[in-house]
């Protein structure tokens, strides 16, 4: 890895030490003592990686800070806050700002290397062309901005916008819950206060969206509300920050929330990284004793004067271990503990309660609030420290367990996950299996049914008509009407055995879908129908723009059928007329075919598309009765709907649909 | 090579082979028709081997009506060797089934059948049929020269 480090300190100790480690690891370091000459290096040269005191000589690191974030060509640069400073304040300030990590003197110079490292290696992971000529245009995030007060709303938008978000607004909880599940935001700011749901409602409504739980999430609190920040962290907030703080900070800690939300939370407490202890105690005296000893032990230690300091300090930064101390002005050691250990984030954090006096009562109140230990500040210094290693290992430990569950569990569910899809794969091949077999079956079996039932048709057929005429002479008139019926008889078997096999090949049939000129089949089947009953008279009306996405055989047995029933149904009527046309039906095109014939009852509609359901007397009006079910089988198979409306003596009338396969939203 | 003047009507279903012959005799018919039962013995018959070896494989039938459905050998496999074989490969075939399905259709046309005729239920069809059989094949196509 190659890349230039600046190194920004006022004492020449620090930067020789972290000049050579970060020479010796392959980085370029520049070296500058104050702001002044910050600047100038920054303007100079492509500086990759910044490592940056607070208190300098001509003013204060962070308003460097604040100059690179909100610099568009240096806003995503990797930058480490190293300071002698052990308060929170700075901390705070520091990484509310933007800055990448936060590291207190002394440091220990490998970890400041390696951290420095592995956060360019993440910058280097988001903008794949670090070398590019053109100024690095980062990926437009939308970013959902929940806030009932239109003015802040507004001016975040700008801002948000200046800076390359896309941006949408909602106006309250409700609604920006709403929004975020519609247009899925890459990043949420919220008021933590508003009518009706607040801010940290809508981050833990959030939290529970399997969707949506990854969202990194901002909440603005007002600078009044103390337990703000626990409520943040509570909600699952990634990040806080007071709303009368300049908008500049604002959007530096909202784009440093982005960058860490897009990469891994995890690096800064590897196993080897210097643990982190927060130390909270209104005594300063106990303090500045007890950080220098902690510090040589290779501790990196942050100090906090209150309880509410403390929830502020981990609501930015993350620590191995808590020390805290029991009697405090503001909301005490007791309470701090409570509230700490009541936060899904937190609660695994070790917490060791410290007092100045034995005291039972305390002690008890401490452990009942979920303090993982109890010493006396009286104590030898090794004591704290063998009960704080303790404490470490522990934590260490029971994540090492966690890890080791949650991945076993995730390998169990994958197992699980793919048994389960083997299931069903089998299942779904025998019965794909089965359904084949069964279709061969019935293939086979309608091949004999259409030759072998026939063949004894034909011979009844055939000897009866010899009978009538190489005998008629010896067949008085009653024998030889026996032998017609006969005849009739099988003739009538041999159409069933011809229509139940159409049935049951249209059952089978593929539908080959092409745009079929409806009328002009209609027309053709027609023809056919004039040409078989010349005697007939029949007004025949048939609408000429039809046309329909369908399968064109399949079509044609749909029209003999119909038209050939109102051809039928009509035989006894003065005037026959029979239409084919097409209305509008719930908002579809519906074809039918209607005539003036005799008609039906609509009691008996539902029977009218069942196989051999007649509605009328043979001798009237032969037929198989499979001529309806044939029409409602090919509907079925275009994914139509079939009816009939008519009544007794007035006619019937056909409706089919034959919605296009596009549309619908049918298959 | 000649022709027999002969129609071979391979049939397995006596009713059949008796409707058949009647329709022939009516429709005024006069060839010689000889039955056989089964596809073997159409095969027997045609290459003149087996019960027929006495037979002048030369002598081809005018035409031959082939069922579909036969014991031993089936139709569609009559049909294939009888194309395959040097002798017997243009005689005009007629298949004459009780089915319609497609696949059965297409197969005959495939291994060169000259026509296809579904033997209709009513018998006045069926005569209708063999009646235009026996003059399109017997009077009105012309043979093809030796």
């Amino acid at each position: 890895m190659n890349g230039n480090v600046l190194i920004v300190d006022d004492s020449l100790t620090v930067r020789m030490d972290l000049a050579e480690a970060f020479e010796a690891a392959g980085l370029c370091p520049l070296l500058c003592s104050n702001l002044h000459e910050a600047r100038e290096a920054l303007t100079a040269q492509a500086v990759d990686l910044l490592i940056l005191d607070v208190l300098l000589p001509d003013g204060d690191g962070v308003d460097l800070l604040k100059e690179i974030r909100a610099r568009p060509t240096t806003c995503d640069m990797p930058i480490l806050m190293l300071s002698s400073e052990a308060g929170v304040k700075d901390r705070l300030r520091g990484l509310r700002t933007g800055a990448d990590d936060y590291v207190g003197k002394p440091y220990d110079a490998v970890y400041v290397v390696a951290r420095g490292r592995e956060l360019l290696q993440q910058r280097q992971k988001r903008s794949p062309g670090p070398a590019a000529p053109e100024a690095p245009a980062p990926e437009k995030i939308t970013v959902l901005v929940i806030d009932d007060s239109v003015t802040f709303r507004e001016e975040l938008k700008r801002a948000l916008e200046c800076s390359g978000y896309g941006v949408i607004t909602a106006t309250s909880g409700e609604k920006g819950l709403k929004l975020a599940a519609a247009r899925r935001p890459a990043a949420l700011i919220v008021d933590g206060v508003m009518p009706g749901i607040d801010g940290a409602t809508v981050i833990r409504r959030l939290r529970l969206d399997v969707a949506l739980r990854g969202l990194p999430c901002l909440l603005l609190t007002a600078a009044d509300e103390l337990d703000a920040e626990l409520k943040a962290l509570d909600a699952g907030a990634d990040a806080f920050v007071r709303k009368e703080e300049d908008m500049s900070v604002i959007l530096a800690r909202f784009a440093a929330m982005t960058r860490t939300a897009r990469t891994q939370p995890e690096a800064a407490s590897s196993p080897a990284s210097p643990k982190r202890i927060l130390a909270v105690d209104d005594s300063r005296t106990y303090l500045h004793e007890l950080a220098p000893a902690l510090r040589d032990e290779g501790y990196d230690v942050v100090l906090a004067h209150s309880g509410e300091e403390a929830i502020e300090m981990l609501g930015v930064q993350n620590v191995d271990c808590i020390l805290m101390d029991v009697m405090m002005p503001g909301i005490g050691g007791t309470e701090a503990c409570r509230r700490i250990k009541a936060s899904a984030t937190l609660r695994n954090t070790p917490l060791v309660m410290l007092t100045a006096v034995e005291d039972r009562q305390t002690l008890i109140d401490g452990l009942g609030t979920g303090a993982d230990d109890y010493i006396e500040k009286s104590n030898e210094f090794d004591v704290l420290r063998a009960r704080i290693q303790a404490q470490i290992r522990r934590k260490q430990f029971e994540d090492e367990n966690r890890r080791i569950r949650e991945k076993l569990l995730s390998s169990e569910l994958d197992a699980t996950e793919a048994r389960a899809a083997r299931e069903l794969a089998e299942a779904k091949a025998s019965l794909v299996e089965e359904l084949e077999y069964k279709n061969k079956e019935l293939e086979s079996f309608s091949y004999s049914v259409s030759h072998d039932l026939r063949a004894p048709l034909r011979s009844i057929d055939g000897f009866s008509q010899a009978l009538i005429e190489d005998y008629a002479d010896r067949l008085d008139e009653t024998a030889q009407n026996y032998l017609n019926r006969i005849r009739a008889a099988a003739q009538r078997m041999a159409a069933l055995i011809d229509d139940m096999l159409l049935l049951s090949r249209i059952s089978r049939a593929q539908v080959k879908r092409e745009q079929v000129h409806l009328s002009a089949l209609a027309q053709e089947v027609a023809d056919v129908l004039k040409a078989q009953h010349p005697e007939r008279v029949v007004a025949l009306q048939i609408q000429d723009d039809l046309y329909a996405n369908a399968d064109r055989g399949l079509m044609r047995i749909l029209l003999d059928n119909l038209l050939g029933n109102a051809w039928k149904f009509t035989a006894r009527a003065a005037d026959a007329r029979i239409e084919f046309k097409a209305t509008m039906r719930d908002a579809e095109m519906a074809f039918y075919v209607k005539d003036n014939g005799v008609g039906f009852e609509m009691a008996h509609a539902g029977a009218l598309f069942q196989p051999f359901q007649r509605l009328h007397d043979a001798t009237d009006f032969p037929g198989t009765g499979i001529g309806l079910a044939t029409v409602k089988r090919v509907v079925d198979h275009h994914n139509g709907l079939t009816w009939a409306e008519g009544a007794v003596g007035s006619g019937a009338t056909v409706f089919f649909t034959i919605p296009h396969p596009r549309g619908t939203g049918q298959p | 090579m000649s022709r027999s003047k002969v129609i071979l009507l391979v049939e397995d279903n006596s009713d059949d082979v008796e409707l058949t012959l009647r329709a022939f005799r009516k429709s005024k018919v006069l060839n010689d028709i000889v039955v056989v039962r089964d596809g073997v013995e159409a095969l027997d018959y045609l290459f003149a081997t087996g019960p027929h070896a006495g037979r002048d494989p030369n002598l081809t039938p005018e035409v031959v009506l082939l069922d579909l459905k036969l014991p031993k050998i089936g139709g569609l496999e009559v049909l294939r060797r009888l194309r395959a074989e040097e002798r017997t490969r243009r005689i005009p075939v007629v298949v004459l089934t009780s089915s319609n399905e497609d696949k059965d259709i297409l197969s005959s046309y495939d291994l060169g059948a000259n026509s296809f005729v579904r033997k209709p239920v009513d018998f006045a069809q069926f005569l209708e049929a063999a009646q235009q059989l026996g003059m399109y094949w017997l009077v009105m196509n012309e043979p093809s020269p030796n």
